[in-house]
């Protein structure tokens, strides 16, 4: 009884939704991205590990009688009734060129990349868009303010997909920015972890290159059955 | 002695209502005593004295007002709006001048110009005030 | 002990740290302890003249709502937010007497706010260090806390544009004030009065019309030379900046001109109240007023008595 009636649910739970303008009956227990390709859309730019790390697949959606603009990682999305959404490919901002060993961790080292920085206006428009919650203007005000550890620390659950930089009325690039802040404070303020170093040792002295060129040497199948029998407890309790 | 043609049509008027309407002041409270720019530090780096802008602004000939130098000169010091006697706040006019450039799209300073040399150099203090008056 | 909630503004925190530091030093022996409040943003430095911007509002107006929090937490702190930079005091305090005024504005800018779970219910002032300095500490105590008096020091004290315009930010009166005279004079130092004492220094065309800032900075420091100061004082981190960078410039330009050390008022404070020295950060000066200070054994000597 019980099969029939999720079935029956099943087909009756669809929402309407509008990509790009034209509207679309979809499953609603799909997230955004799967509700695209649900609708016949193939995605090629705009999506990557689809499981909310990578920050590729930034969507703009606005719900239907609300004139607020949200936005979301399409991947980790579940639709809604009278969804009005595009998917941002890409957002154009270039990134700086600088070389982190010849900076300071201070404020100039950030106006001197990003000056735009000193425009901010404090709106925080860059926050309510963030689909991580990071205060992201907070973050620009510390790097404005050279408290670049407080900068990176608040920064660091950012997946650069670059929506602040869309909202951003001063045209402030938030999310290159902390990457410049998380880079001059693990440069200059944090200490190099010592197991870190350890590592990079083991590497160079060639200790997992016997394991490398075992797993080369397998085939497909050989690599799959491998990844599928991988077992992590037994590592840690070893 | 030769004498110049004004027009004063519509365009004129709208240009000298949308500049009070940004600075909310009545241009036309101005009696040209000159204080303002008698009392201004910047004066001499001006092409056109402070009450001369405001008389071009009162009548309406935008382009010659957009042209001036006066407005990027000034630096909000605010002393003229202090001395006004018909307690006009003429700093307000010269930013509503500055207003009116930017919101066409036009930027003063190009922050893609400043050498890294000098953003290395500059305190924040004065980038945010800068670009805060002279970026739109 | 009564604490304040202290706004630091953009500047204090990179190239002016010394000004802050000699600050929360001195406060502390005051009595009146500046207590850097959580989590600011920049004020925006220069307040916007236009009636409808509203955008340009929200800065200042944010840094009220928070400051407001940050009072709750505080000892015996009265509704205020204090501010060592004249740029913030004048900004903060324009803006609080705009939407003190008009509802409608920060109906505008609440609205924007609330989002942030930020509300402005305009029950804050604005306050510069100077006023609690003057209207709260005292003069008397200031002296009786110096234990180093700057004798030797000729001081010209430069309010610059904004510490005493316009009317609804003013510290002091515009045409004669006496607020940096009476604390120079109560430091042990020799006043030297200059007309020039708010003579717009330049301000924020250092970056794009450098010429203008320093003709203004040659004017400034010449009146105030030639009326025998050895030393500025100010209130401004920008004034600070231009007067003191512009300086050093026109000495490598021209020959004959000797600069004078630019101080800002807390750091005069720290050094008559004998903190240590390096508080001061000297080094990010242009003009370093270390050599001056040594040659008047205001420091590097051993404490007397």
């Amino acid at each position: 009884m019980s099969k029939t009636k999720t079935k029956q649910e099943e087909e009756t739970l669809t929402v309407k939704i509008y990509i790009m303008g034209s509207a679309h009956e979809v499953p609603a227990s799909l997230t955004i991205m799967k509700a695209m390709e649900y609708a016949g859309f193939k995605i090629k730019r705009g999506a990557g590990c689809r499981a909310g790390f990578c920050g590729a697949c930034a969507t703009l959606y606005r719900k239907a009688g609300d004139y607020r603009i949200y936005a979301a990682l399409a991947c980790q999305t579940q639709v809604e009734d009278g969804m009005v959404l595009t998917q941002l490919p890409f957002v154009p901002a270039p990134k700086a060129i600088y070389d982190v060993d010849s900076l300071k961790p201070t404020a100039s080292s950030i106006l001197k990349f990003y000056p735009e920085v000193a425009r901010c206006l404090s709106c925080n428009a860059c926050s309510k868009v963030c689909p991580q919650e990071i205060q992201v203007m907070d973050y620009v005000q510390y790097c404005l303010q050279g408290q670049i550890d407080k900068a990176a620390e608040l920064s660091f659950d950012c997946v650069q997909c670059g929506l602040c930089a869309i909202r951003c009325p001063a045209e402030i690039p938030q999310y290159h920015v902390g990457m410049l802040a998380r880079r001059l404070h693990g440069k200059y303020n944090t200490s190099t972890p010592e197991t870190l170093l350890e590592r990079v040792e083991e590497i160079e002295n060639g200790t997992f290159e016997e394991g490398f060129e075992e797993l080369m040497s397998l085939s497909k199948d050989g690599l799959k059955k491998r990844y599928t029998e991988r077992d992590f407890v037994d590592q840690k309790k070893a | 002695m030769s004498y110049e043609y004004l027009k004063f049509g519509k365009e004129e008027k709208d240009f000298i209502a949308k500049i009070e309407e940004i600075s909310g002041q009545n241009i036309y409270s101005c009696y040209q005593c000159g204080k303002c720019s008698a009392g201004c530090v910047f004066s001499d780096k001006m092409d056109i004295t402070v009450n001369q802008l405001i008389h071009l602004i009162q009548l309406g000939q935008k382009e010659k007002v957009l042209k001036a130098n006066t407005q990027w000169v000034c630096s909000s010091c605010l002393t003229c709006s202090v001395r006004c006697p018909r307690e006009i706040d003429v700093a307000a006019l010269m930013e509503a001048v500055r207003e009116y450039s930017l919101r066409e799209d036009y930027e003063k300073v190009i922050i893609s110009e400043i050498s890294k040399e000098a953003l290395d150099k500059l305190p924040n203090i004065a980038l945010v005030s800068n670009f805060r008056k002279k970026t739109g | 002990m009564v604490q304040y909630s202290y706004f630091p503004g953009c500047n204090l925190k990179t190239n002016a740290k010394g000004f802050e530091e000699t600050a929360i030093a001195v406060s502390k022996k005051l009595e009146a302890e500046l207590v850097e409040m959580p989590s600011w943003n920049c004020c925006g430095t220069v307040h916007t003249l236009t009636s409808d911007n509203i955008m340009k509002r929200i800065a200042p107006i944010r840094v009220l709502s928070r400051s407001r929090k940050h009072v709750e937490t505080l000892k015996e702190s009265p509704n205020q937010v204090v501010t060592l930079c004249s740029m913030c005091n004048s900004t903060l305090k324009i803006v609080n007497n705009e939407v003190k005024k008009d509802q409608e504005i920060l109906d505008k800018i609440n609205y924007q706010l609330e989002e942030d779970e930020e509300t402005y219910e305009t029950d804050m002032e604005v306050k510069h260090f100077l006023e609690i300095l003057r209207d709260i500490v005292g003069y008397e105590k200031i002296s009786e806390k110096v234990v180093n008096p700057l004798e030797g020091l000729k001081i010209s004290p430069y309010y610059g544009c904004m510490l005493l315009h316009p009317e609804e930010a003013k510290i002091d009166d515009e045409e004669m004030p006496d607020v940096l005279e009476s604390l120079v004079e109560s430091l042990g130092a020799e006043l030297v009065m200059s007309p020039l004492f708010k003579f717009c220094c330049g301000s924020y065309h250092i970056v794009d019309q450098e010429d203008i800032v320093s003709s203004q900075v040659e004017k400034i420091v010449e009146a105030a030379k030639r009326r025998g100061a050895n030393a500025l004082v100010v209130a401004c981190p920008l004034c600070a900046y231009n007067i003191d960078q512009q300086q050093k410039a026109m000495a490598r330009n021209s020959v004959g001109k000797s600069p004078i050390p630019v101080f800002y008022f807390t750091q005069l404070m720290a050094i008559a109240m004998g903190e240590p020295v390096k508080i001061n950060y000297f080094n990010d000066h242009f003009i370093n007023p270390e050599p001056l200070l040594k040659e008047l054994g205001l420091i590097g000597r051993k404490k007397a008595k």
